[in-house]
């Protein structure tokens, strides 16, 4: 055969290779028929996954005939390619889980999203809730989503020892945080440790930082594609983010490592804080159970935005619209929500949002006291990646990075979302 | 029964046919499709005309993506095919014990790419790694780096890593190639007093021209066809410094879900690679006879 034709044949394979794995979306997702529950989340790890396990076996010796199958991914691909791939395939998931805020309206308006108001109110699910969680869990007057947990998605989280033989206290402004970082960068310790190669690690935290200086409403505006990037309060907002990298307050690998690797800085005391959410609890207690430490919210900025404002996000368990299963899987969060498995959750460093996980006795202090935080938090700032278009989210991340790698200035970074965005 | 001659020979190829429509030309065709359209990959598909190959010609990264896997092209044809080419004129020299050899640099190209990115992401790590250890350990402060962080060494190192990996490929496909090369041809060079070298250069290179060709092919195609390394080591970064077509595909398609953009993105990527398999192909059918003229 020719060369030419070979070549010109391998190419047809190449894009039919790419062409399949994106007609591999195309299917029309549904649930199966058949007597399988199917649940499908991102990896909660060890702990949870014993529980979830748990409750599934409940689930399957109260009803013999169903048998129920979880789907653990990982997170990363659970929130990209995962979910999607699942809900469009054959045996598409009956209950998965989900963030609330811009993914769980779509997913309603793409029709994977079941009404739950009736389940929620006098069914199986009635009475385990305060009636207000669902209020952002509502799309278009119908409760589409069951709420697990409330995760603050950053805080600081300092290391207490290295604090203390320091001599310096957990930052609450942002003159003391950047003298914080000058004064540990002083001793050799890593002021701050993240791993941002995936862009979400530290975006979600300075985009906190950023809402905190132009205001939850400009934020809001400008994530959602109402407003511009490029303003002057934007460009001001992206200063403090220049300011960080000037004082070397994080890890010079900061865009080339990922979360873990960012997270193991501070477990192995390379790094004295480490910005990032409430889930870092069960984390840290799994891998440097000798690790003391506790946390501060983001320390107040000068701004427009309210300066206790709290990063955090609902998360929660879905019904998928087009399960024939519907009934069996309210049932079964009403069983995941019951006394007892809470419970378990909680024993899993896991608090859920159910009224009677407020009367868990075993609650890490700092799970609770995170908890509190965001509940009587006077704003609530959603994180980019799940409360808005994540092209949108990946653009503002993107620019911080650069900043906060000195790659870029405030005025170009901003810009640069603008000219992204088109 | 005699045969139907008309017949008989298309019903032999229909199984081929079914395979190669369903896996090949159906998804070919529907991809070309969806670049025609604005779709999440579920919800209601819109048509927009040839938007999203103006917004591809437009897109600053999409272009710098192609610059990015151009230059880990170059470096891996000196890195995979030339370090290759070397390997196996060494190894072929002396034959008692170059098995040994063989094997251990043949050994990365039989590792999962995804284990072999993971290993060398420790390698490059700025605060663990063994690279800036070793320097360390040599007094070689200066030149450490945070490898995969830093816009001017990311791309060189993840093609390292690549070079790491098929210049054994490379090698294997040379050495099977030298042994080709008549044994009176190689006697006849060293009667006339070649030495090893001038037999290298002058005599087995030149005589393995064609799986020369056929190595650099595979180089510059399994270059545009590149992911899993890019995929795990950098996911594009730092600043875009690694993104190349395939990762910005796939972010396109499954991050955000532009799988119509997507679709145009493959379908440009596939015009570039055909196109430049036909010259590269053109140019090298056309070489003998420049040499004859």
């Amino acid at each position: 055969m020719p060369v030419t034709r070979k070549k010109t044949l391998a190419a047809v394979a190449a894009l039919s290779a790419t062409a399949l794995i994106l007609t591999g979306c195309s299917a029309d997702g549904g649930s199966s028929d058949d007597n399988v529950l199917r649940i499908a989340m991102g990896s909660p790890g060890e702990a949870q996954i014993r529980v979830w396990d748990d409750v599934a076996a409940q689930y399957e010796a109260a009803n013999p005939d169903v048998t129920v199958e979880m789907n653990y991914q990982d997170d990363d691909l659970y929130q990209t390619i995962g979910l999607p791939n699942l809900l469009n395939g054959r045996n598409a998931p009956d209950i998965y889980f989900e963030w609330a805020g811009a993914r769980l309206e779509q997913r309603a308006a793409d029709g994977f999203a079941a009404d739950l108001t009736e389940a929620v109110t006098s069914g199986p699910i009635a009475g385990l809730f305060d009636d207000e969680v669902f209020t952002s869990l509502t799309v278009d007057g119908a409760v589409v989503m069951v709420p697990h947990s409330a995760d603050v998605t950053n805080v600081l989280w300092y290391n207490e020892d290295i604090f203390a033989d320091a001599g310096l206290t957990p930052p609450t402004t942002w003159a003391e945080l950047l003298d914080t970082c000058d004064a540990l960068n002083a001793e050799g310790i890593i002021p701050i440790s993240s791993g941002n190669k995936d862009l979400w690690a530290a975006g979600n935290w300075l985009a906190h930082l950023t809402s905190r200086v132009v205001g939850e409403d400009v934020y809001s505006s400008a994530l959602a594609g109402e407003t511009d990037f490029n303003t002057p309060e934007w460009i001001e907002a992206f200063g403090y983010v220049e300011e960080l990298a000037d004082h070397n307050c994080v890890n010079e690998s900061v865009n080339a490592v990922d979360d873990n690797e960012g997270a193991q800085l501070f477990f192995q005391g390379k790094a004295a804080m480490h910005a990032i959410g409430s889930w870092l609890v069960s984390w840290a207690i799994d891998e440097a159970p000798d690790l003391n430490f506790d946390y501060v919210n983001l320390p107040a900025m000068p701004g427009e935005g309210n300066q206790e404002s709290v990063i955090g996000v609902v998360t929660g368990y879905v019904v998928n619209a087009k399960s024939t299963k519907q009934d069996e899987a309210a049932e079964f969060l009403a069983l995941l929500n019951s006394d007892e498995n809470v419970q378990q959750f909680i024993g899993a460093e896991l608090t859920p949002m159910t009224l009677s996980a407020a009367s868990g006795e075993d609650i890490d202090s700092r799970t609770a006291s995170l908890t509190s935080l965001l509940e009587t938090a006077p704003a609530i700032v959603l994180p980019p990646d799940n409360g808005y278009d994540l092209e949108t989210a990946n653009a503002l991340y993107a620019a911080l990075a650069e900043v906060l790698g000195g790659q870029s200035s405030p005025a170009d970074a901003v810009a640069g979302i603008d000219q992204k965005l088109g | 029964m005699k045969p139907n001659r008309t017949v008989t020979p298309y019903l032999f190829l229909v199984p081929a046919m079914a395979v190669f429509g369903f896996a090949v030309l159906f998804p070919v065709i529907m991809t070309f499709a969806y670049s025609f359209t604005e779709w999440n990959g579920y919800g209601a598909m819109v048509f927009v005309g040839i938007d999203n190959y103006v917004k591809a010609a437009q897109d600053v990264l999409f272009r710098d993506s192609f610059v990015h896997v151009l230059i880990y092209i170059a470096i891996t044809i000196v890195l995979e095919v030339i370090v290759g080419l070397v390997l196996a004129g060494l190894v072929s020299v002396r034959r008692r014990g170059s098995l040994w050899f063989r094997v251990a640099i043949f050994t990365p190209v039989m590792l999962p790419m995804v284990v072999v990115a993971v290993l060398w992401a420790f390698v490059y790590n700025n605060d663990f790694g063994l690279l800036n250890a070793a320097l360390q350990t040599l007094g070689l402060e200066d030149l450490q780096r945070v490898w995969l962080g830093d816009t001017s060494t990311a791309l060189i190192a993840v093609s390292v890593v690549s070079g790491w990996v098929y210049a054994g490929f490379y090698m294997t496909i040379f050495y099977a190639a030298f042994n080709q090369v008549p044994t009176e041809v190689i006697e006849a060079a060293r009667l006339d007093g070649a030495g090893e070298w001038q037999l290298f250069r002058r005599i087995k290179v030149p005589m393995i021209r064609n799986a020369i060709t056929v190595a650099l092919l595979l180089c510059i195609t399994g270059g545009f066809q590149g992911f899993d390394l890019f995929y795990v080591m950098t996911n594009g970064g730092p600043y875009g410094a690694t993104e190349i077509p395939t990762t910005y595909l796939v972010k396109s398609v499954f991050s955000f879900q532009n799988v119509g953009y997507g679709s145009a993105m493959a379908v440009v990527l596939t015009v570039v690679v055909v196109g430049l398999g036909l010259i590269f192909t053109r140019v090298n059918r056309e070489k003998p006879e420049e040499v004859r003229s």
